[in-house]
């Protein structure tokens, strides 16, 4: 008669799904908000986790947190824990995933109307393992910016990676290299992410998501052949292989649930005013080694909206253009060159390119 | 302070090994902080219904895996309510549906039960005595740090709030019980939060944990914060909004799990005399 924990809660589960979410601003419990579900009205039930979209982000992206990870380092957790007790009421300021967190909002407004039902949404996921000390503070910013976060994780030091596999994660976002490496490491997408350098505005009405291609959508094969023998070989090899597939990447399965929620949008008659738009921005060339990536995503049956081939020119400058709330790719230098440009760019550490970061000129005319 | 553990008949031994060794681990650490330390947990063994036979087997069992058992009790069912009462039991814990169930319903006392489906686990709320009762976990291999979890739903939500679970189709008695739950679990989250504060926030050999199943954000806020004026500052703390539970526990864990009965409340028959 051993109990098995999850044995526990098998079976249905007796509560009932909707939410009733507290109004904003307020730090008591507020039930009388529990009408305005009978009446349909703000808030709307948080979807299953299976069924939805799960992005995981940890405080310290969403949220700025310099002075606070500052004072950890330095004076180590229990000082940390003090001064976050202190400053309770006091809301962080927005993090580099805040506009990101924001355009998914948009995209969940804009499928409600459309599919009022659907489960297939985005849902955020706040995992931090942070203290639950710090989660009166976290709530309070939470509720200060409005935001529809409702489920959280405050794991008190362990790791979160089991977390994320319980809540079906498609991507988590960290200011962490190591745990996001964790994540890769365990199949799900994942990155660390950055605040742009200068200030820049995005788009409030359309989600833009920016990839770069090897070792992010696809595998680092190609990479490991340029990092090895020089440009040369890699355009040989992508001549020789140019029908074989490229492997998939870390980042392959968000850009698949992206065109998921994209083709729902279309089937409703909204293809030229989507609220989530992609991007490939790549080194590759389009004439050359780009094809080979072309036909890569075409046989996965994924579409991508916009594919900039920059044969070896800097990304900086058209992600400035692009704007894109988030920017994935596996190499810094590429990384940072995007903050510099203000654009939020998210650091994916796969692939052969983390042991061999390499210099600014060397990624030319590929 | 003491927790009061019922042991099933049929060799649960490991499973209760591994509890008291993580609660031995809290008392050790207690100890070497502090060698005047008068807060701690004792541990109390109780059986019933048992032959001979079987009474020297558990006492065989307790030294054999060098258990720290400071009372047993073999009794009737029927003593097993007097006798939680006699020991200022804090926590009542057990794994055996048959033995909970024969005993409380015999006093006749109880106002809800609730047997999940396999009949192994139990999960009741002993409101006449004022004695929480909470679910025991199996949790092999997991010695030395005692997880204790708290349900958010029910510390979080205010008198109001719980009247207003009517509309969401809970009968006046689970009301009622919930807002009973959330009175008796105080004492013990106090004497919780007295005994974690002897340790720091790092390797501490007792975790607490927070869960909010159903209520949002604002609910979990005010678990929190309510906790934290009982003097309890939990470590982890996890919202679910609706999402299942379960795969979350199979990630936290818990050595105890009280969550005032809401969990399975919705499809309880009602015991209510």
């Amino acid at each position: 008669m051993s109990l098995d924990p999850v044995q526990v809660m098998k079976g249905p589960d007796p509560i009932p799904n909707t939410c009733p979410s507290a109004s904003n601003g307020e730090s008591k419990a507020s039930w009388e908000d529990s009408k305005d579900i009978h009446e349909n009205t703000k808030k709307p039930k948080t979807p299953k986790p299976e069924n939805a979209v799960t992005i995981a982000v940890s405080s310290r992206v969403l949220f700025r947190t310099e002075t606070e990870q500052n004072v950890f380092e330095q004076k180590g957790v229990e000082e940390y824990l003090r001064y976050q007790v202190e400053h309770e009421d006091e809301p962080f300021a927005p993090g580099p995933a805040f506009p990101f967190v924001k355009a998914l909002e948009t995209v969940n407004i804009r499928m409600r109307e459309l599919y009022p039902d659907s489960e297939e949404l985005f849902d955020i996921v706040l995992v931090t393992y942070n203290h639950a000390h710090v989660g009166v503070r976290l709530i309070n910013t939470i509720n200060y910016h409005n935001l529809f976060i409702e489920r959280f994780c405050m794991t008190g030091g362990s790791s979160p990676i089991g977390y994320l596999k319980a809540w079906h994660t498609n991507l988590y976002l960290s200011a962490d290299v190591e745990k996001v490496q964790e994540a890769l490491a365990e199949g799900i997408a994942a990155a660390t992410m950055f605040m742009p350098g200068k200030e820049v505005e995005v788009s409030e009405t359309q989600l833009r998501v920016a990839f770069d291609g090897d070792a992010v959508l696809f595998s680092d094969e190609s990479e490991r052949i340029f990092k090895a023998h020089g440009l040369d070989k890699f355009f040989e090899h992508e001549r020789e292989n140019e029908n074989t597939l490229l492997d998939h990447g870390p980042l392959k399965g968000f850009l698949e649930v992206l065109g998921k929620l994209q083709k729902k949008f279309y089937a409703k008659g909204h293809r030229l005013d989507c609220p989530i738009r992609t991007y490939l921005v790549t080194a590759r060339s389009a004439a050359s080694s780009g094809i080979r990536a072309l036909k890569t995503l075409r046989a996965w049956g994924l579409e991508i909206d916009e594919a900039l081939f920059l044969a070896g020119a800097p990304k900086g400058p058209m992600l400035e253009k692009i704007r894109p709330h988030i920017f994935f790719d596996d190499q810094m230098f590429h990384v940072e060159g995007a903050r510099e440009m203000g654009a939020f760019a998210a650091h994916v550490p796969y692939g052969i390119a983390q042991k061999y970061p390499c210099a600014k000129n060397a990624n030319a005319g590929k | 302070m003491k927790a009061l553990l019922s042991k099933s008949l049929r060799g649960k031994e490991v499973t209760a090994h591994s509890r008291s060794s993580a609660v031995h681990a809290v008392n050790q650490r207690l100890v070497s902080h502090n060698s005047s330390e008068s807060l701690g947990f004792e541990v109390i063994l109780i059986a019933n219904e048992c032959s001979e036979e079987t009474k020297v087997k558990i006492v065989e069992s307790v030294k054999h895996y060098g258990m720290e058992i400071c009372k047993f009790y073999f009794c009737k069912k029927d003593e097993v309510i007097k006798t939680l009462q006699s020991n200022n039991v804090k926590l009542f814990l057990s794994t055996d549906s048959d033995d909970i169930y024969k005993a409380l319903h015999a006093v006749m006392k109880l106002k809800l039960t609730y047997d999940i489906s396999t009949g192994v686990v139990c999960l009741h709320v002993l409101l006449s005595l004022d004695v929480p009762a909470a679910v025991l976990y199996d949790q092999n291999g997991v010695l030395d740090q005692l997880k204790v979890t708290f349900s958010g739903d029910i510390i979080g939500l205010s008198e109001d709030s719980l009247d207003s679970l009517a509309d969401f189709g809970f009968s006046e008695s689970q009301i009622k019980t919930f807002k009973s739950a959330k009175i008796c679990i105080k004492e013990f989250a106090v004497l919780i939060g007295e005994i974690r504060r002897r340790f720091g926030h790092e390797n501490s050999p007792l975790c607490t944990c927070l869960i909010t199943a159903w209520g949002s954000r604002n609910v979990c806020l005010s678990a929190l914060k309510i906790l934290g004026e009982w003097g309890l500052d939990v470590d982890e703390a996890f919202c679910m909004a609706g999402a299942p539970c379960s795969p979350i526990l199979a990630v936290v864990k818990p050595h105890i799990l009280w969550d005032g009965g809401l969990h399975n409340l919705r499809d309880l028959p009602n015991f209510e005399l």
